[in-house]
């Protein structure tokens, strides 16, 4: 276990997920802006499970959203899967998120008129693509969702509901899958459930995750802690526990 | 309270705006409707109000279309406190200037100027045999000035109508009496107009001036008393203004009564929308309002906002609908004054139209909001605590609505078939509106599913279309609402397309009944056609065939209750194939054809008039058949009778290419006439009178159309409407599908699908009834007298659905592209 305060420094993209150089954001204009991300230089490894933290407005969401193309950076440069997501217009960039990336999203996951089977295969759809059947059966059965499969979203419990958007998001294979809170509506139980989900799917299956949270338990699953403060690195640990993550978070806010 | 109602009209002002664009158009046809009546009565009592104004009293005759006689006018004018009067003759005459013809009404002069109804501009009023005073207008349009001459020539057919040859003296104001200021109008002394009639002088009215001191009543009983009329035929100026008004403006009542049933209709269609905008609009707002009620909201004042939201919109909309009812009105009444021939168009705007318009559009959006306020009344404090993404959707129409509208359908539905049967229009409407409440009551029934009918067609497109086509019936009320403003738009405007052409060929089989030819000329008595005129019709374009009958004589057709003659003519076996429409109309070899409902047998020929002789005696061995068409002359081969024509003319009878439009044939009329020689109103037939026809139902039914698109266009408001509404409601949804990978123009493709799938399916629905009502109409009102074949106008049947659909599509651009242009980000951040 250590604890660095040093920012990681970003290593080729061929062995990265994703990178980020230079990352800047601000919100607002004049008196009103707020610089949400101010030079973020992060590098995520293939197959790792990252959690970044921080506190309330350290700019987590925002650096969530720009990795993932759902936003744009002000300045610096964003990889994804080796891809350069600088300049894509809004086209290619939403066929990236389509093939190459995966979300789970904190609540609001699932389209409600799609079954639990159709919301999963919907990005593989939405490219007029074929369902790896196989994979697919796989995925429901270790997600536990084989007889909850033809249910609307309003069938399923929340646990359900979120273990759904998990599949989704891992059955294209993806570069990445993004967690935003992933399960900050969940009971305990559930929510260790869906963690141990994504921490098996990165070490069994060697996908990179990168999820956002607050919740020091939740983020004891990861394999490295990045932590965020007013929109700048504020240390990383590795191998994170409880104990370690609640100390950092102590010290950054403190 | 107000403050919330207040703040949500201002905070959400954009999702107002269909409500604002329909109540608006509703309401402006509404209040144009009523403007445009008054504004047609004030013209007419500026205009007519002419003639009379200078009169203290107006004899008219007896009944419409009657006259006044010599002795009338003579017994006026003895009347005790008459000073003076005025019997007016007027005459429909043809004048002469230079080369041209042009068609006038002369009437003579007042014996003083007291009661000459217009102004002298230039020269003096004509005082002798062979002077004339012309109206400005005319005078300026055919260059006359003081000292041009001119001819007159009677239109009548006496042979005692002389022509007359005159010099114009004075130049008088146009007159703007809408009854002539059609025409060249000429004064002239009473002589001229006596040769120029060739007959016995009839007045049309004669005005009165009373002797100073003598009471106005007392004179107009002694002159009613005078003409031996009955009592109020003598009336003041203003009283006979309002009656002769009255009397050509039956038509503009009638069309102010149907123009009123459109503005009924399309208020209908607002009312649907508004209904159907406030209820999306609450049930969007259900957080907000169980918010509301757990901080002690009553159920009484959740629904004073929601009203007060309706008054509010609903002013606001009607105010701008008068405001541009006025202006319209007001420009088609500028645009018609500057028509010489409508200068006397006065804009009236009566108060009614105003506050009625006001009060109609504010009380039907209030109305349409009262529904969806007792919706809001019903969402429990606990809606707010609850995490629902999706404002109840799933609830169904009320049961005792869904009855009412199948009891009323079939009960409807009996009433229209008893009375297509019996061909009673009477029953047929009211029972057909009843049937078709009843259909838009129970729609919840049928347009969900049918919608999602048409949704699996879609499936095969893509996950997007999947998608598309559950949304399109998510919620099924709002769908149903949303489709049913269109159903009624389209139903109407199918019905009257297929009523029309359902009536238009029932007609024109009626039509052959009466004419067996397609167009038959008169010629001259005693004047045979040349062999060039019948050359030159035969060389017109649109004549398919044509051939000459020879008269032969006269044959009696009834001998009860009165005897009744019929010509007879000989045409050649050849001829009558290829004129001739009906077989059994046509002559055979020792047969006489007699018109269809003779019943005279044996068949006795007669000299025609003016030739002498007996009965021909080789007719009474005659085989007489009765043929199928009422105007028919009886017709025999060539060679059958001695011909014995007297004063008979020779006829021509063509076959005009059926293809021919309307217009072609009226063109084809006038060049026949030319070719031989003969006045239009000689040339009749088949053909002439469906062109007639055929163009007032088409005109009609023009306008009709046009008038009921205004239904369509806010029903197609209130697709657009919903389906943004929707979109809002989805926000979050549709950003979560775009950060899944769904591309902008997927988002935009399966949102027109949505909209394209509702309007589409209306449409379809639209159309069905529509062909079954116009058919059933047809059937009621012409039943009796023609035969009905349902008639379906196919191209614009198709065209009326592609143009709702395409609609449908225009009407989610908007929506669709506020949709798209949102960030997957900015979508997910809504709370
Ligand atoms: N759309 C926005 N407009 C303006 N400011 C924003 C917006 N989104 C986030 N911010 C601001 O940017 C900062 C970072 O926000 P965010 O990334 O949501 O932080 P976190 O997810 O860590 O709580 C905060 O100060 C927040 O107020
Ligand atoms: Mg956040």
């Amino acid at each position: 276990m250590t604890t660095t305060s040093e920012s990681t420094q970003p290593r080729s993209a061929l062995h990265d997920a994703v990178t980020a150089r230079g990352l800047r954001k601000t919100y607002g204009r004049g008196e009103t802006a707020v610089e949400a991300l101010r030079g973020i230089d992060l590098a995520f490894p293939a197959g790792e499970f990252t959690a970044i933290m921080g506190p309330s407005g350290s700019g987590k969401s925002t650096l969530m959203h720009c990795l993932a193309g759902l936003d744009t950076a002000d300045a610096g440069t964003i990889t994804v899967g080796g891809t350069e997501l600088t300049g894509l217009a809004d086209k290619a960039l939403t066929e990236l998120r389509r093939d190459r990336v995966g979300f789970v999203f904190q609540a609001f996951n699932l389209v409600p008129t799609l079954t639990a089977r159709a919301n999963i295969t919907l990005p593989v759809t939405l490219a007029g693509g074929k369902v790896d059947e196989e994979w697919f059966g796989q995925l429901a059965a270790t997600l536990g969702l084989q007889d909850r499969l033809d249910h609307k979203p309003h069938e399923l419990s929340g646990g359900q509901q979120q273990r759904v958007a998990v599949a989704r998001a891992l059955l294209t294979r993806p570069a990445v899958v993004f967690a935003d809170e992933p399960t900050g509506n969940l009971d305990s139980r559930s929510g260790s459930e869906v963690l141990g989900m994504l921490r098996r799917s990165s070490r069994e299956m060697g996908q990179s995750i990168i999820m956002v949270t607050h919740d020091p338990v939740a983020a004891s699953y990861a394999d490295r802690v990045v932590l965020l403060a007013d929109g700048r690195l504020a240390g990383s640990i590795t191998d994170p526990t409880v104990e370690t993550v609640l100390a950092a978070l102590a010290k950054v806010e403190g | 309270m107000l403050q919330i109602a207040l703040s949500q009209l201002k905070m959400h002002a954009g999702r107002f705006v269909a409500i604002v664009l329909a109540v608006l158009l509703a309401v402006g046809f509404l209040s144009a409707t009523l403007m445009v009546n008054a504004s047609t009565t004030a013209s007419l009592v500026a205009s007519v109000g002419q003639d009379y104004a200078r009169a203290d009293l107006v004899v008219s005759p007896p009944a419409e279309g009657a006259h006044l006689s010599e002795a009338d006018a003579a017994a006026v004018a003895r009347t005790s406190g008459v000073a003076e009067s005025y019997a007016e003759q007027q005459l429909q005459i043809q004048a002469k200037v230079g080369e041209t013809t042009i068609g006038g009404l002369i009437r003579n002069l007042p014996p003083s100027e007291r009661l000459e109804p217009v102004a002298l501009t230039s020269g003096s009023w004509p005082t002798k045999t062979g002077q004339v005073a012309v109206d400005a207008k005319t005078a300026a349009a055919r260059a006359l000035t003081i000292g041009s001459s001119l001819e007159l020539l009677p239109s009548g057919a006496s042979s005692s109508a002389h022509e007359a040859t005159a010099t114009v003296t004075g130049i008088m104001a146009a007159s703007t009496d809408p009854q002539q200021s059609w025409a060249a109008q000429f004064a002239a002394p009473a002589d001229t107009l006596s040769s120029l009639a060739g007959g016995q002088a009839v007045y049309s009215s004669i005005t009165v001036a009373i002797a100073p001191g003598a009471d106005g009543a007392t004179v107009a009983s002694a002159l009613d008393a005078a003409v031996h009329q009955a009592p109020g035929s003598v009336m003041t100026p203003s009283q006979k203004t309002v009656a002769t008004i009255k009397s050509f403006t039956g038509g503009s009542d009638r069309l102010t009564i149907i123009l009123l049933a459109f503005a009924a209709v399309a208020l209908l269609v607002a009312g649907l929308v508004v209904a159907n905008t406030f209820s999306v609009l609450i049930a969007q707002r259900t957080r907000e309002l169980a918010l509301l009620r757990c901080i002690g909201a009553s159920r009484r004042q959740i629904r004073a906002s929601v009203v007060v939201e309706a008054v509010v919109t609903g002013l606001v909309a009607s105010v701008l609908g008068v405001a541009v009812a006025v202006g319209v009105v007001a420009l088609v009444v500028a645009l018609l004054a500057q028509n010489p021939r409508y200068q006397y168009a006065t804009l009236a705007v009566p108060a009614s139209s105003i506050a009625l318009g006001l009060a109609v559009g504010t009380l039907l959006t209030v109305l349409a909001a009262l529904l969806p306020a007792r919706a809001a009344t019903r969402v429990s404090p606990l809606a707010a605590l609850r995490p629902s993404d999706e404002p109840s959707l799933r609830r169904v129409a009320g049961r005792v609505r869904l009855a009412t509208g199948v009891v009323l359908a079939a009960l409807g539905a009996v009433g229209l078939g008893i009375g297509a049967a019996k061909g009673n229009l009477l029953l047929a409407i009211p029972a057909g509106a009843v049937s078709f409440i009843g259909i838009v009551l129970a729609a919840a029934l049928f347009v969900p599913r049918l919608v999602a009918a048409a949704g699996l067609l879609a499936a095969p497109a893509g996950v997007p279309a999947r998608m598309a086509a559950v949304n399109a019936v998510r919620n099924p009320r709002r769908t149903t609402a949303t489709a049913s403003a269109l159903v009624i738009g389209v139903t109407l405007v199918t019905m009257m397309m297929t009523g029309a052409a359902t009536a238009q060929t029932a007609l024109s089989s009626s039509l052959d009944r009466h004419f067996p030819v397609d167009m038959a000329v008169n010629g001259t008595g005693g004047v045979p056609f040349t062999a060039q005129q019948l050359a030159d019709v035969r060389a017109l374009s649109g004549v398919e065939a044509s051939a000459v009958l020879t008269p032969v004589g006269s044959v009696q057709t009834h001998s009860t209750p009165r005897a009744a003659y019929a010509p007879v003519y000989a045409i050649s076996a050849s001829d009558a194939a290829a004129v001739i429409q009906s077989p059994a109309d046509r002559p055979a070899p020792g047969g006489i054809v007699l018109p269809r409902g003779a019943t005279a047998t044996p068949p006795a020929v007669s000299p025609g008039p003016g030739a002498s002789g007996s009965v021909d005696p080789r007719s009474a061995s005659l085989a007489g058949t009765a043929g199928t068409a009422t105007d028919l002359p009886a017709l025999v081969l060539p060679g059958t009778l001695q011909a014995r024509p007297g004063q008979l003319p020779q006829q021509v009878w063509i076959a005009v290419d059926p293809k021919l439009d309307g217009s072609a044939v009226a063109t084809l009329r006038t060049q026949v006439a030319q070719a031989l020689g003969v006045q239009e109103s000689e040339v009749s037939g088949a053909a002439i009178e469906k062109a007639t026809f055929t163009q007032v139902i088409d005109t009609l039914l023009l306008v009709v159309t046009g008038l009921l698109a205004v239904a369509v266009l806010i029903a197609l408001i209130g697709v657009a409407n919903t389906l943004s509404l929707s979109v809002l409601e989805r926000t979050r949804e549709n950003s979560l599908l775009r950060a899944l990978g769904l591309t902008r123009g997927q988002l935009r493709g399966m949102l027109a699908l949505e909209a394209v799938l509702v309007a589409g399916v209306a449409a379809v629905i639209g159309t069905a009834l529509g062909i079954l009502y116009g058919w059933l109409g047809a059937q009621s009102a012409l039943g009796t007298f023609a035969t009905v074949t349902a008639v379906i106008p196919w191209a614009q049947v198709v065209a009326v659905i592609v143009v709702a659909a395409a609609a449908g599509l225009g009407a989610s651009v908007l929506p669709a592209r506020r949709a798209a242009r949102l960030s997957p980000v900015a979508g997910l951040a809504i709370e």
